[in-house]
């Protein structure tokens, strides 16, 4: 995966939709269990974006809306975007599992595995920590995912 | 209300985690006072070894920029390298890093004498070199 310039931003927004979804849900959730519903949604938006940009929820927010409004700056930097898909990833097969959960109606494992997601998402959010960036960089310290990358230098 | 612990749960399941992750940490430590590479693998002795990756950001925003300054004010014979985990993984395993930046200070003889996990100001990479007898001056 080449290093390309990418607007940080992207993920930021993502990461906003994660936690505000999340925690709300589970706020509402707590009177009103059908809430649990939208974990299956995150999960499919979540999945989607790793599958293709066009089908990135987040992103097409922050292009056509966030963005020509300022609400939110663009930020572009030069990176691999290999470890962020993979984060994303991380975070869709969480919530993918929480969506077995809410359907066989384990509604206590089913939050406790978006709350992990909405918390690792909060330390990348607001602290850069890319829990699921590291989780890669370490797997392919080990051997377990391919490099295809050029020297840093 | 059995709901309301999930929160805990996650944040309880997350420090573990973390503990597991600084647990590992403690066994880098171990490192310290032993020679990693052999000294016919070495080539010519580095005195600090960066590693870092391409999607570690305070990698290139600090870390860096603090290294470069530090070249520019020691003695040119100490080499300081810089290592990609993703290119050199065997070597970054062989040190244990688990956490990006970590910058680790050798002796002259390739002794491990410091082991710093995240930003290591130029200031403190100095002073540890000053301790491990390093010719540190311009």
């Amino acid at each position: 995966m080449a290093v390309v310039p990418f607007d940080r931003s992207v993920l930021k927004v993502n990461q906003a939709i994660l936690m505000s979804v999340i925690v709300v849900g589970y706020v509402v959730g707590l009177a009103y269990h059908p809430v649990a519903w939208a974990l299956p949604v995150l999960a499919v938006m979540m999945l989607a974006a790793v599958a293709s940009p066009s089908f990135n929820v987040p992103r097409l927010l922050y292009l056509r809306w966030l963005k020509p409004a300022g609400i939110v700056k663009p930020r572009v930097v030069r990176e691999d975007l290999a470890p962020h898909r993979f984060a994303q990833l991380v975070g869709g097969v969480f919530l993918a599992a929480a969506s077995i959960f809410v359907i066989t109606g384990l509604l206590l494992v089913a939050w406790v595995l978006a709350w992990i997601v909405a918390a690792l998402a909060f330390l990348n959010f607001a602290f850069n920590i890319c829990v699921g960036c590291n989780m890669y960089a370490q797997l392919v310290r080990i051997g377990l995912l391919p490099l295809s990358r050029e020297p840093a230098r | 209300m059995i709901l309301l612990l999930a929160p805990l749960i996650a944040i309880a399941a997350i420090g573990a985690v973390a503990l597991v992750l600084r647990a590992q940490r403690g066994g880098q430590r171990e490192l310290v006072g032993s020679v990693v590479e052999p000294a016919g693998r070495r080539g010519p002795l580095p005195s600090v070894l960066y590693f870092t990756g391409e999607a570690c950001t305070i990698c290139h925003t600090a870390q860096w920029p603090a290294l470069r300054s530090l070249a520019g004010s020691i003695d040119p014979g100490i080499e300081i390298r810089e290592i990609d985990i993703a290119v050199d993984p065997d070597l970054a395993r062989r040190y244990r890093v688990m956490s990006l930046p970590t910058t680790i200070v050798l002796d002259a003889a390739g002794q491990v004498t410091e082991i710093n996990v995240g930003f290591a100001s130029g200031e403190v990479l100095r002073r540890q070199l000053v301790d491990a007898g390093m010719p540190v001056a311009a």
